[in-house]
């Protein structure tokens, strides 16, 4: 057993991941008590796999998946994915541990019951298991399944509170704003594929070279990041997923989903630094959304809306530094990731935990917590901290990264970087002041201190961070060469001299405390400000496109259900327009050959005719008995035919078919009271129906003789197949051409419609015997 | 209520009718017709047997009560040529016996995988005709029961009602 003694790191935190919410469901359905503790252990066990595979190092697993297109199951433990991995699995287990602690406050406010934690633990382990395979995955198909898996995860995560329609449209905003997106993703992959012919990233970054192809190819993918990372101007999103139970908003607003996106251009790195226009494009979406989250941020009164402003924002800088790009530009994003994560799920919990304390959810309700709750007030200050870049915090690496790389496109850029990090040190240092400053406000329970131990831990490692950096640094620097395609030193050092990071450091500190400062005088304008930006900003937008679709499918759906007649109406019209315009578009030279006609075929055309007559007789009859007999003469015309045209097989299957549908016909007509049958005779429908009809018919039937005309124009391929399978029927052992279409050369089809023969049949007979019909 | 000439014509018909569709079926492979044309000859002997005696008997009839659950019977045969030859390792609805080896024959029956695949569909035609027939069959005999015991007690109701 090679595999035992010498695992593969890859497939083993592939595995660890993806067994972490089965194993929690199998367990949790038999004993739903205990699933918080399963979920924890199993992603403890996902964690350690991650730590022990980065330690490990390089490792990649491949088999072929999809042989015909060449897509590879091809997944790497690279610096980059190992970075990720661990934030995933690692934020994933303090997440679910202080999981363990809300969930049963959060179901005595909803009335849940205990079970339904299990769909809860189910579907944050679901999203920890796909991004740990987004991570690693370095095929863009495999990259592609795994980022839809989240996107699906993260819509019953987002509405898990399904009873509450806020929960409901957040999901689904959320869903479509990066489903649709992830589409570009899909549509860049394959562009790449159309100029590399393959899907594998490594070899496509071999090959990789400045192309408009490509640059098409990696725009649409980055649409799709960014559209995930809830940039400007698709954030919207975000803030409306703040209606999911707090650790959900922790986990995928800190590590995973918005952390998805930046990854994603992370990986894709070698390729988007091939075209100056899409960094220029990184720079100004992310400069844009780090001011639009900033400002928003410092006018929200919700707590966890503040916070979700602020990942926008924070977000923000992580691009604009992809969009700088060189070596401090790369390792200084990577890093930001990093950094970001720890303190902001921090943040995101101690909301989660002042609000089950407090009982309310708004800066303005609250204050003063920090005499009652010292040991929440300290884990969320180092958290504070780190956002706020100040020393002896991991986030002040951060910023000097940030500050560094500015430096290199120097001028207007470092002033922009100073104002988005004093607006991020402004809106952070304003929640911790409103929370835990000021005089006492509102009632209090004790913190539980399973929401305490998970807050505390991440605070003290944003300061770890600060005090001993060269772990982090490290993981970064890996991560980092994977994405710069090249080693890449980070130098993260505190120096104590007028350099220009710290000086502007310190511009940011004065800055951003200005800004609290100045609060009564900024702050009219900026609601102003921002009131218009939501009366037309791009949620607008998205809520008119809905209801638009919405109200398209309403009447479509209105139009199909009214009766039989609009029901086949809304079949034959679309595939009526859609061939009629196929018809249009193809050459018509040679297509439509009018044939010779002897007086062999007089017997054919004189039952056309009669076919063609009684077709138009069956639209006169007004009751349903002379209706059903027109009907069946039309097929049995049709049966003759066929005779004579020497096809006996179908005649004779005309003629059956015919017979056993007139029985059942008439059988169903004694089954209707004879009142509706007498009484619909009478009816006559209006004249614009009759008109509307048969316009739909023309079209319909016309179409329809044009696609057969230039069928039968084109004998040449149809009869070189049947010639071919005539050849072939005896050596399958059969001199009946049809039959052995049938049975042999075309068995599935037939297989299928069987299938289909007997589920219609099911239908049919609970609907006698027991549905409505009974 | 149909005349005895009817009921008389039926009764001659009826196995006449199955060996129709017996010889459809099994000669389906070297001549015209096939599982399915077989299927829907024999469904319309048995349907026109309940058109002549009515649905009092229905139930006795034993191919009435059978044929349904052949339909099922039919879909697992043509499920097994599909999948049996998966077992061996061969692609899906890998007929036997292969081109090109004797076939063994009784008259025009050959006896290949593709002709019990055939079968397979007359069994789903069959039962499918029958099932659908029959069950028109019983829901009208119920409406018809239904309206003679509304009549009954629309005329008690008279009688009674003329009696006070």
């Amino acid at each position: 057993m090679t595999w035992v003694n010498h695992p593969n790191p890859a497939l083993a935190v592939l595995i660890a991941a993806v067994l972490a919410p089965i194993v929690t469901v199998i367990v949790g359905y038999w004993e739903p008590r205990r699933v918080s503790l399963v979920a924890i252990a199993t992603t403890a066990v996902a964690f350690g796999a991650s730590v022990w595979g980065a330690w490990r190092g390089d490792a990649g697993y491949s088999f072929h998946w999809i042989d015909t297109w060449g897509v590879r199951f091809e997944i790497s433990l690279d610096g980059l994915a190992a970075m990720y991995a661990m934030l995933a699995t690692g934020i994933g287990l303090l997440v679910v541990l202080y999981a363990s602690g809300y969930m049963p406050l959060h179901r005595s406010h909803t009335g849940q019951r205990a079970i339904e934690d299990v769909r809860f633990y189910a579907f944050l382990l679901m999203f920890m298991a796909a991004m740990v395979g987004l991570v690693m995955s370095q095929d863009l198909i495999l990259l592609f399944v795994f980022w839809d898996l989240t996107a699906i995860a993260s819509f019953f995560l987002i509405g898990y509170d399904s009873d509450l329609e806020e929960s409901r449209d957040a999901a689904m905003m959320a869903l479509l704003v990066t489903g649709i997106s992830a589409v570009g993703v899909l549509i860049g992959a394959l562009l790449l594929w159309t100029e590399y012919r393959t899907f594998s990233l490594p070899l496509i970054f071999e090959a990789a070279a400045p192309d408009p192809t490509v640059t098409w190819a990696v725009a649409l993918i980055l649409f799709g990041a960014l559209a995930k990372s809830a940039q400007f101007p698709l954030h919207f999103w975000l803030p409306r997923a703040m209606a999911a139970p707090t650790p959900v908003s922790a986990y995928l607003h800190s590590a995973a989903m918005v952390a998805a996106g930046v990854f994603l251009i992370g990986r894709i790195y070698p390729l988007v630094a091939l075209d100056d226009r899409i960094t220029n494009a990184l720079i100004v979406i992310g400069g844009a959304s780090m001011v639009v989250g900033g400002l928003v941020a410092l006018t929200r009164d919700v707590l966890k809306q503040v916070l979700a402003y602020s990942t926008i924002s924070q977000y923000g800088y992580v691009v604009v530094m992809f969009g700088i790009g060189g070596t401090y530009g790369v390792a200084g994003a990577t890093f930001y990731v990093i950094a970001h994560a720890l303190a902001k799920s921090a943040l995101f919990m101690t909301a989660g935990a002042v609000t089950e304390s407090t009982h309310s959810n708004t800066l303005s309700e609250v204050g003063g917590l920090w005499r009652r709750e010292p040991l929440l007030a300290v884990g969320s200050a180092m958290a504070s901290a780190g956002m706020m870049a100040l020393p002896l915090t991991i986030g002040f690496f951060k910023d000097e990264l940030f500050f560094a790389s500015s430096d290199t496109r120097g001028g207007w850029m470092q002033v922009f970087a100073i104002l988005g990090a004093a607006l991020s040190f402004a809106y952070i240092g304003r929640f911790w002041k409103e929370i835990f400053l000021g005089p006492e406000k509102g009632d209090h329970a004790p913190v539980p201190g399973r929401l305490n131990v998970p807050i505390l831990t991440l605070g003290l490692l944003v300061v770890a961070g600060g005090i001993w950096v060269e772990p982090f640094r490290d993981v970064a620097e890996r991560a980092a060469s994977v994405s710069f395609g090249a080693e890449l030193p980070i130098e993260l050092a505190y120096h104590l001299d007028t350099r220009a990071e710290n000086l502007m450091a310190l511009a940011v500190y004065v800055l951003g405390i200005l800004i609290v400062v100045t609060e009564p005088w900024w702050r009219q304008a900026l609601f102003t400000f921002v009131s218009i930006g939501e009366r037309i900003g791009p949620a607008r937008l998205y809520y008119l496109a809905v209801k638009a679709a919405n109200n398209l499918s309403t009447s479509i759906h209105d139009f199909e259900v009214r009766d039989l007649r609009s029901r086949i109406a809304t079949i034959l019209i679309p595939a009526g327009v859609l061939v009629l315009l196929a018809v249009i578009v193809t050459p018509t030279d040679g297509t439509f050959i009018i044939g010779d006609v002897d007086k062999g075929d007089l017997p054919v055309i004189l039952m056309v005719v009669a076919a063609t007559v009684s077709g138009v007789v069956v639209t006169l009859p007004r009751d349903h008995l002379r209706l059903a007999l027109t009907l069946s003469c039309v097929g049995y015309s049709l049966a003759v035919v066929y005779a004579f045209l020497g096809s006996p097989d179908v005649a004779l299957v005309a003629v059956l078919i015919e017979t056993i549908f007139a029985v059942v016909f008439i059988g169903m007509l004694v089954l209707i009271p004879g009142a509706i049958l007498r009484y619909e005779r009478t009816l006559r429908p209006a004249r614009f129906r009759v008109g509307r009809d048969a316009v739909i018919a023309t079209i319909a039937g016309s179409v329809a003789f044009f696609v057969v005309w230039s069928a039968l124009s084109r004998p040449s391929a149809s009869t070189t197949v049947i010639e071919e399978q005539s050849k072939l029927a005896p050596i399958a052992h059969g001199y009946d051409i049809v039959t052995v279409i049938l049975a042999d050369f075309r068995g599935f089809d037939t297989m299928g419609e069987i299938t289909v023969v007997a589920i219609a049949f099911l239908g049919i007979i609970s609907l006698m015997r027991v549905g409505r019909l009974r | 209520m149909t005349t005895e000439l009817v009921r008389l014509v039926a009764r001659i018909l009826l196995m006449p009718t199955f060996m129709v569709a017996f010889g459809v079926m099994i000669k389906g492979y070297a001549d015209v017709g096939d599982g399915f044309s077989a299927g829907v000859i024999a469904a319309l002997g048995v349907a026109l047997q309940i058109m002549a005696f009515g649905t009092k008997d229905l139930n006795r009839m034993a191919i009435v009560r059978l044929a349904p659950r052949g339909t099922f019977l039919g879909l697992f045969i043509a499920l097994l040529t599909v999948f049996v030859p998966a077992i061996r390792g061969q692609a899906l609805f890998t007929h036997w016996p292969p081109p090109g080896e004797e076939v063994i024959h009784f008259g025009t029956l050959e006896l290949i995988t593709a002709v019990a695949f055939d079968v397979g569909v007359f069994l789903v035609v069959f039962g499918f005709g029958v099932g659908v027939i029959s069950s028109i069959a019983r829901a009208q005999a119920r409406l018809v029961s239904a309206r003679e015991r509304a009549q009954r007690l629309v005329d008690q109701g008279a009688k009674t009602g003329r009696a006070r």
